[in-house]
C-alpha cells in the first residue's frame, strides 16, 4: 500500500509541475503584453519598455519560468502584474468562494443523485424508471450557465427572493454570503445531479444482474439486506469515481457559474488573469487548480483500496 | 431617417431636460451602488490610458485644476480662476485654499509643481506627455497661491487637457502608491477594493465644496457579464448601470420601476483598416468600401436606431462637429465600379477582425461583412480577444481591417501620428494640428479641426459608422446622475436618492 501511495503521490506531483509548464507555454504562445494592456490603448513606447522592465518582463521566458517554480517551492507565489499584489492572498480570499460553491454543488448533487439512480434502478421496467431517465437526460442536456440565467430571472428579478449575483464577503455577512451562494449552487449543482444519478443508476443495475446477487436472493435474504450489503457495497466503487468527477466537474463548471453570478472566485480571477496576460496570477490559479485536481484523482484512487479489498492485494 | 433620428436624440434630451426640472430636492445620507465592467488597471489616470479608470474616480475621487462638468464645460476645480497673457505664453491658475488630500494633508502649490514636472517629464511613466508638450516650467506665483505655467508657445488645447483625467493632483510623491490606493481631493475618499468583485468610496467629510456630496457612500460593482448587469439592475441589486446595449435600454424603458436615458458621449465606431496595406493603400479602394456600408441600417438593425450616423472622427456631442455623412453616400453601383477602376473587378480577399469584448462593434462588423460581399469583396470574419487585438492589431499594426470604438473625446489627433495603427500618412494633418494649437480664436481653431475632418473623410481613411449614444439606466428614487458622456465618467458626486 505504501509503495502505491508513493508512486500515485510522485505521479501526481509531475503532473502538476507539467499542467503549469504547459500554460505558462501557452500563454507565451498567444500574443498580448501585459504591460500594454495595464497602460491603455494611448500609451507611449518609452513608457511601455519602461514597464516591462518593472515587471520583470524583460528576461527570458525560461528564466521566469524557473524564477516562478523556485519562489512556488519556498512558499513566494510571486506578485499579480494587474493587481501589485501578492498572488498567495488573491487566491486565498477567491478560495472563499470558489471552495464552498463547488463543494455545496456537489454534495446537492450527490443528495440528489444517489437515491433517485438506486431508485431508479430497484424500479427498473415500472413507469418510474423511464420518468427518471428523460428527467436526467433533459438536466444533463441544459447548460449550467442557462439555468443560472433562469434562476436569476426568477428568484432574483421576479421575485426578489435573492440576489441576481455578487458576494458580499463571508467577513462582511455570512447570512448574505450563504444567500448569495445559493442560486450559484443550484445552477451549478443541478446538472451535475442529473449526470451523476444515470451513472448511479447504470452501476447500480449492473451489479443487481450479478450471480451473487442472484444467489442472495434466492438464498432468502431479505431484499434491504441484499441492496444494502451486496449490492451497493458492490456499486460504490463506481460510485465513487463517478463522485471523484463530479468533484472535478464541478470545481471546472464554477468558472462559468462564478461569471453569470458575478461571483469573486477563482475561475473568474483566472479568466481575468488570461485577459490580462498576468502569468504569476494565473500560474497560482493553474496551480491550485492542478493540485485540487490530481489530489482528488489521487483520493479516489486510495478509497478504491479502501472499498474493495482485491484492489488493495492486487 | 438620419435627421430624424437626430430630431428625436434631441427630444430625449429635451425630455430628460423636463424630467431634471422635476427632480425633488436633493437629500443627504444613503449609498448608491454603480455596475461596471471590469477591473480598471489600477487606479490613477496618469500611470495608465485606459479608460475604466476615470470612469470610476475622475472628479468622484480625483480633481485637477479644472474639470469637466456634466455639460462638457471647463469650470474650476483646484484651481479658482484663471488668466493667460496677451502673448499666450503664460496661465496663471489661483489655486483654490483650505483645500484638503484625503490622508489629511494640505494641497498646496508644490503637489501642483510636482505633478506637473513629472507629467513633462517622457521618462516618468506619466500618460500622455504630448498633452503637456508646450509647457516649458511650472512656478509658484504670489507667495504660493498660485501656480504659473509658461509655454514655449501658444497652447489652445492646454485648458482642455488641464481638465482631462491625466491632470489630476495628488500629494507631492505618492505616485508609486496611487496605482493602489488613490489620495486625491475629490468628495469620496477610496475606501475599499475587493479585486474582482467591488470597490467602495465613501463620502470625504473635508470635501471643500459645502454640502457635497450628497451620498454617504458609492459602491461599484464589477459585473463583467452583460446580461448578468443587467439582471442586477432588474432586481434592484443594483441602482445605476451604463453602457447598456440598445436592447437592455429599451427594456429599461419599458420596465416602470427603471428610468432610462439616451445622451451623448463622443464614441466613434470606426471600421479600421490598414492604409499602409494593399488594397486599402489605394485610395478608390477604401472609398468603394465606404459606398459599399449602408450606416443608417446599421444603426437601425444593429442599435434599435440608437445612434447617430457619422461621416469623420466627430461625433455631434463635440464643439467644432462638421456634418460629412454625405462625402461617400451609400451607393453599392458606385462601390463596384471604384473597385474596378482600382483593378479589382472580381473583389479580393480581407481579413476582417472584430474584437471580443465589444458586442456592439461585433454585431456592426458582422452587418458591415454581409454588405462588403454584396459588392463582390471576400471578408473572412473572425473573433480576436483583447490581449491579441492590443498587441497585434493596434501596436503591430499587423491586420487587414477591424472594428472599434474610439471613446476618448478630441481624439483627432490620431491622424496626424503616421505609426498609428491605420497607417494613414499626410503631413498636413500635422501642420493643420499645429494650426489648431496656435490659433488666435476660437473660430480658427475649430476651422482647423473642421479642415481635418475634411481631409480624411475625403481620404477616406477609415469608415466612421456611428457615435454611439450613453445610454444609461438607473432605479426611479437615483437623481442628479450623468446623462451625457463628455469624458467617460461615472459621476456621483451630485448624486442622491430621493423617492
Amino acid at each position: 500500500m505504501l509503495a502505491y501511495l508513493t508512486r500515485r503521490l510522485l505521479t501526481a506531483l509531475v503532473s502538476v509541475v507539467l499542467a503549469s509548464l504547459l500554460v505558462f507555454s501557452a500563454l507565451l504562445a498567444v500574443p498580448g503584453d501585459p504591460a500594454a494592456l495595464i497602460l491603455g490603448m494611448n500609451a507611449q513606447p518609452e513608457a511601455l519598455a519602461a514597464l516591462r522592465i518593472r515587471l520583470g518582463l524583460d528576461v527570458p521566458p525560461a528564466q521566469r519560468y524557473v524564477a516562478w517554480l523556485g519562489g512556488v517551492v519556498r512558499g513566494d507565489w510571486g506578485e499579480s502584474l494587474q493587481f501589485g499584489r501578492p498572488v498567495a492572498a488573491l487566491i486565498w480570499a477567491r478560495l472563499g468562494v470558489s471552495v464552498p460553491l463547488a463543494l455545496g454543488a456537489a454534495l446537492l448533487a450527490c443528495l440528489i443523485a444517489l437515491p433517485l439512480g438506486i431508485w431508479a434502478a430497484l424500479r427498473r421496467g415500472t413507469a418510474t424508471d423511464p420518468v427518471v431517465i428523460v428527467a436526467s437526460q433533459v438536466g444533463a442536456a441544459i447548460p449550467s450557465f442557462w439555468l443560472g440565467l433562469l434562476l436569476i430571472l426568477f428568484f432574483a428579478v421576479e421575485l426578489r427572493w435573492l440576489p441576481a449575483g455578487g458576494f458580499p464577503g463571508w467577513e462582511r455577512s455570512v447570512t448574505g454570503s450563504l444567500r448569495a451562494l445559493l442560486l450559484p449552487v443550484l445552477a451549478l449543482g443541478l446538472g451535475q445531479a442529473a449526470v451523476m444519478a444515470r451513472l448511479t443508476r447504470a452501476a447500480m443495475l449492473d451489479v443487481l444482474a450479478q450471480d451473487y446477487v442472484r444467489t442472495a436472493r434466492a438464498k432468502g435474504l431479505p431484499m434491504r439486506k441484499v441492496i444494502y450489503e451486496h449490492a451497493l457495497r458492490n456499486a460504490l466503487v463506481t460510485i465513487v469515481t463517478i463522485l471523484g468527477l463530479s468533484l472535478t466537474n464541478v470545481f471546472i463548471g464554477s468558472i462559468v457559474i462564478e461569471q453569470v453570478f458575478a461571483l469573486p472566485g477563482l475561475g473568474r480571477m483566472a479568466l481575468t488573469a488570461i485577459g490580462n496576460r498576468d502569468f504569476p496570477l494565473l500560474q497560482g490559479a493553474i496551480l491550485v487548480y492542478a493540485t485540487t485536481i490530481v489530489l482528488l484523482s489521487f483520493l479516489v484512487d486510495v478509497s478504491y483500496g479502501l472499498l474493495d479489498p482485491r484492489i488493495r492485494y492486487a | 431617417m438620419q435627421r430624424l433620428i437626430a430630431c428625436l436624440l434631441a427630444l430625449g434630451v429635451a425630455l430628460g431636460g423636463l424630467a431634471l426640472a422635476q427632480d425633488p430636492p436633493p437629500t443627504h445620507g444613503g449609498s448608491v451602488t454603480v455596475a461596471i465592467v471590469a477591473d480598471p488597471p489600477g487606479w490613477d489616470p496618469s500611470a495608465s490610458t485606459s479608460q475604466e479608470i476615470p470612469r470610476v474616480v475622475y472628479h468622484n475621487v480625483f480633481e485637477g485644476l479644472v474639470r469637466f462638468d456634466s455639460a462638457g464645460e471647463i469650470v474650476p476645480a483646484l484651481a479658482t480662476d484663471w488668466s493667460v497673457s496677451d502673448d499666450g505664453l503664460e496661465w496663471t491658475f489661483t489655486l483654490r485654499s483650505g483645500v484638503s488630500f484625503h490622508d489629511g494633508s494640505d494641497f498646496t502649490v508644490d503637489d501642483v509643481i510636482a505633478k506637473f514636472e513629472r507629467a513633462m517629464d517622457p521618462d516618468s511613466g506619466h500618460t500622455n506627455a504630448a498633452y503637456y508638450a508646450a509647457i516649458e516650467s511650472v512656478e509658484s506665483a504670489m507667495d504660493g497661491a498660485a501656480v504659473v505655467f509658461r509655454l514655449s508657445e501658444p497652447s489652445r488645447s492646454l485648458l482642455y487637457n488641464l481638465a482631462r483625467p491625466d491632470s489630476i493632483i495628488y500629494p507631492a510623491g505618492t505616485h508609486e502608491t496611487q496605482r493602489t490606493q488613490p489620495i486625491g481631493t475629490g468628495p469620496f475618499r477610496f475606501a475599499q477594493y475587493v479585486e474582482g468583485s467591488e470597490v467602495r468610496l465613501e463620502r470625504f467629510e473635508g470635501y471643500h465644496q459645502d454640502g457635497l456630496p450628497y451620498l454617504d457612500e458609492v459602491v461599484f460593482r464589477i459585473i463583467s457579464d452583460t446580461n448578468a448587469r443587467f439582471a442586477a439592475l432588474q432586481s434592484g441589486d443594483i441602482d445605476l448601470m451604463a453602457q447598456l446595449a440598445p436592447e437592455q435600454y429599451v427594456q429599461a424603458d419599458a420596465n416602470p420601476d427603471l428610468q432610462a436615458s439616451v445622451g451623448a458621449a463622443t464614441a466613434e465606431i470606426t471600421v479600421a483598416m490598414n492604409n499602409a496595406r494593399e488594397p486599402f493603400s489605394d485610395e478608390r479602394v477604401r472609398q468603394a468600401i465606404t459606398h459599399a456600408i449602408d450606416k443608417d441600417a446599421i444603426v437601425q438593425g444593429a442599435m434599435f436606431g440608437l445612434g447617430t450616423v457619422i461621416g469623420t472622427h466627430m461625433t455631434p456631442a463635440e464643439a467644432y462637429y462638421v456634418d460629412l455623412t454625405d462625402t461617400y453616400p451609400y451607393d453599392p453601383e458606385r462601390a463596384r465600379e471604384l473597385l474596378a477602376e482600382a483593378g479589382y473587378p472580381d473583389g479580393f480577399t480581407i481579413d476582417f477582425e472584430l474584437p471580443e469584448p465589444y458586442a456592439i462593434e461585433r454585431r456592426s462588423g458582422e452587418v458591415v461583412a454581409q454588405y462588403l460581399r454584396d459588392v463582390g469583396i471576400d471578408v473572412n470574419l473572425s473573433v480576436v480577444e483583447w490581449g491579441t487585438w492590443i498587441e497585434r492589431i493596434f501596436l503591430g499594426r499587423d491586420y487587414d481591417m477591424t472594428i472599434i470604438g474610439h471613446s476618448e473625446p478630441r481624439d483627432i489627433n490620431v491622424y496626424a501620428n503616421p505609426s498609428y495603427y491605420y497607417g494613414y500618412d499626410n503631413a498636413r494633418i500635422a501642420e493643420l494640428l499645429a494650426e489648431a494649437e496656435a490659433a488666435g480664436s476660437a473660430e480658427e481653431e475649430t476651422a482647423a479641426f473642421q479642415e481635418i475632418a475634411r481631409i480624411i473623410a475625403d481620404d477616406a481613411v477609415n469608415v466612421w459608422l456611428f457615435s454611439s449614444p450613453f445610454l444609461v439606466a438607473a432605479q426611479n428614487d437615483v437623481h442628479g446622475f450623468w446623462t451625457d458622456q463628455p469624458t467617460p465618467n461615472l459621476n456621483m458626486v451630485e448624486v442622491y436618492r430621493a423617492p
